[in-house]
């Protein structure tokens, strides 16, 4: 018998890079980043004496507010031809008004991130036995599993936060551990919203994964029972790095919900992105500015975790299995 | 020396009785070939032997022990039994190589280096150890049995089952699947297989064991079943057979 007949592994392995379609998207996106974690660096990394104060700007105002006035008087000069200045000087002043504010909401996008990862990551931990227990296990792991997703899914999630935070002596518990609410640590609010948000992940992330292991053909459970491997080990070994794979488009959605959920926690006193936001609006009344500022920090959260999550993709890919399929 | 017995095994599905009381035997070293029409319950039957589906009643022996004895680890009789499926059934995220490699390291505990190393020769023994790190989509239709084959040797089973192996591939293939089963065949490998394979069952079968609707209808070696079948049934089926394979 011949080894040397052709394969076509040639023509599959496609090399899949970077989506390079966009570049001001990109650029954008790594001055965003390159800001954000030279912020945190000054804010929760340098020694006092180096660092910037924490509430002062890496901006200054100066230069925006001259800008400003001279587009004003210069929109003035020109009478009804002045619109089009008039509109640029609206702009400096969206500046001169956001610049102070980016400190307190690149501390908000701290922590918005870490309820985010926090919530995610923790949830999918919990989110892979569940889906396991619904699809393979016995009657009753099937109905706890139901149940407990059914519940979460079917009552809100601040109600949830609510019950955590001020129905349970969860707060108690967690002011005790040493640490907590000390630099970039999250206080005790804060904890008990990735713990919710970790609940409350766990039953949407399982039901993606439950659909995409079912997805999984069911030859390849049998296949690996045939060679002797266990039900579980059939499942950790053959059908859950399948099952994982297809689930991750579904699952990169779950990711970008829980980045604007995540906004929720301000409700619990947690100072995210959305809590800075609302309380430097409701202090200089500059409601339009420092909402808008807080949606463009989630458009470019919700980017980048979009741009992560392709990546992975593509990453994870194997021929015939996974990333961008045809057809 | 008897290797697989199969005593009086019922099988249903519901109202359906699938198997209604198959017995036969098979010495080790020997092939043995199912065939019969479609629903006649071979792949049904061929399952009941590794307990992949469970009978109702009767018994299996393999080797001495009762495949469905209260003491008996499935697992580790399925070690003993490999299988071979109708479409292939390959781990779809493993290469070649590793999906021989899992079972090796995960079912038996061969050290990694090791594992791989006999996997190769399986590998090599299918003719395959130049796609040995292509995945399943990269492979044809026959490359892929040939894996599956080499899948389900390296656990070094005392049985081999084959259910159905060429008829999910493209006439071309065919042959390429075939070979290496006359190779096993020859290397002294214990093989029960269903298939409608003529040129196989005929130049390497031991017995053939034609079954209609849950039983044994006739059972004997090619020349006397396909020259001189008794029953008007075996008859029928051989004819229509021959005339699909001569079309």
């Amino acid at each position: 018998m011949s080894t040397d007949e052709p394969s076509v592994a040639d023509e599959v392995r496609t090399t899949v890079t970077v989506d390079t379609d966009q570049p001001w998207a990109l650029i954008g996106l790594a001055v965003f980043w390159g800001w954000l974690l030279a912020r945190w660096t000054n804010d929760f990394l340098l020694p006092a004496g180096l660092a910037v104060p924490r509430e002062q700007s890496f901006f200054p105002v100066g230069p925006f507010e001259a800008a400003r006035e001279t587009l004003l008087s210069v929109a003035a000069s020109l009478g009804l031809f002045g619109a089009p200045f008039a509109f640029l000087a609206g702009l400096f002043s969206f500046v001169v008004g956001a610049i102070p504010s980016l400190p307190a909401l690149g501390r908000g996008a701290w922590l918005t991130i870490v309820l985010t990862v926090g919530g995610i990551a923790l949830g999918f931990v919990l989110a892979v036995p569940l889906s396991v227990a619904r699809v393979y296990g016995g009657r009753w792991l099937r109905w706890v599993s139901l149940s407990y997703t059914e519940l979460i899914r079917g009552t809100p999630l601040l109600a949830q936060l609510f019950v955590l935070y001020f129905g349970l002596p969860l707060t108690q518990i967690i002011r005790e551990v040493p640490g907590v609410g000390v630099g970039y640590v999250p206080g005790t609010a804060a904890w008990v919203a990735i713990i919710g948000f970790t609940l409350n992940s766990a039953a949407y992330q399982a039901e993606y994964i439950r659909s995409a292991l079912e997805s999984v053909d069911a030859g390849q459970l049998t296949a690996a029972r045939s060679i002797g491997l266990s039900k579980v080990e059939s499942i950790r070994y053959v059908v859950l790095p399948q099952g994982l794979r297809y689930a991750i488009p579904s699952w990169s959605n779950e990711l970008v919900y829980l980045i604007k959920y995540s906004s929720l926690a301000a409700f619990i006193t947690v100072r995210e992105l959305f809590f800075q936001a609302e309380s430097i609006a409701n202090e200089t009344f500059r409601y339009t500015e420092l909402y808008v500022l807080a949606a463009l920090f989630y458009l470019a959260l919700v980017i980048s975790a979009s741009v992560l999550m392709n990546g992975v993709e593509t990453k994870t890919a194997l021929p015939g299995l996974g990333g961008k399929r045809e057809a | 020396m008897t290797l697989l017995r199969v005593e009086d095994v019922h099988k249903s599905y519901g109202d359906e009785e699938v198997l209604k009381g198959v017995s036969f035997e098979m010495d080790r070293g020997d092939v043995d070939v199912l065939m019969g029409p479609s629903g006649s319950g071979k792949s049904t039957m061929l399952r009941c032997i590794n307990r992949l589906t469970e009978i109702d009643s009767g018994d299996v022996w393999l080797d001495g022990t009762p495949v469905y004895g209260p003491d008996t680890d499935v697992n580790e009789l399925r070690q003993d039994v490999g299988m071979v499926f109708q479409d292939f059934n390959l781990f779809a995220h493993l290469t070649a190589v590793e999906n021989i490699t899992l079972g090796l390291k995960r079912v038996l505990g061969v050290p990694k280096a090791e594992a791989r190393e006999r996997a190769m020769e399986h590998l090599e023994q299918v003719g395959l150890a130049a796609q040995a790190d292509s995945y399943p989509a990269e492979l044809s239709g026959g490359q892929q049995q040939r894996v599956g084959i080499a899948r389900a040797l390296a656990m070094e089973p005392k049985l081999m089952l084959f259910d159905e192996p060429t008829s999910a591939l493209d006439p071309e293939l065919v042959g390429e699947v075939v070979e290496v089963m006359r190779d096993l065949a020859a290397g002294g490998m214990t093989m029960l297989v269903v298939s409608h394979e003529m040129g196989f069952a005929r130049s390497a079968a031991d017995d053939i064991h034609f079954l209609d609707s849950g039983t044994v209808v006739e059972s004997g070696p090619p020349e006397q079943l396909f020259e001189r079948p008794e029953h008007d049934r075996t008859r029928a089926f051989l004819t229509g057979l021959q005339a699909e394979t001569h079309q």
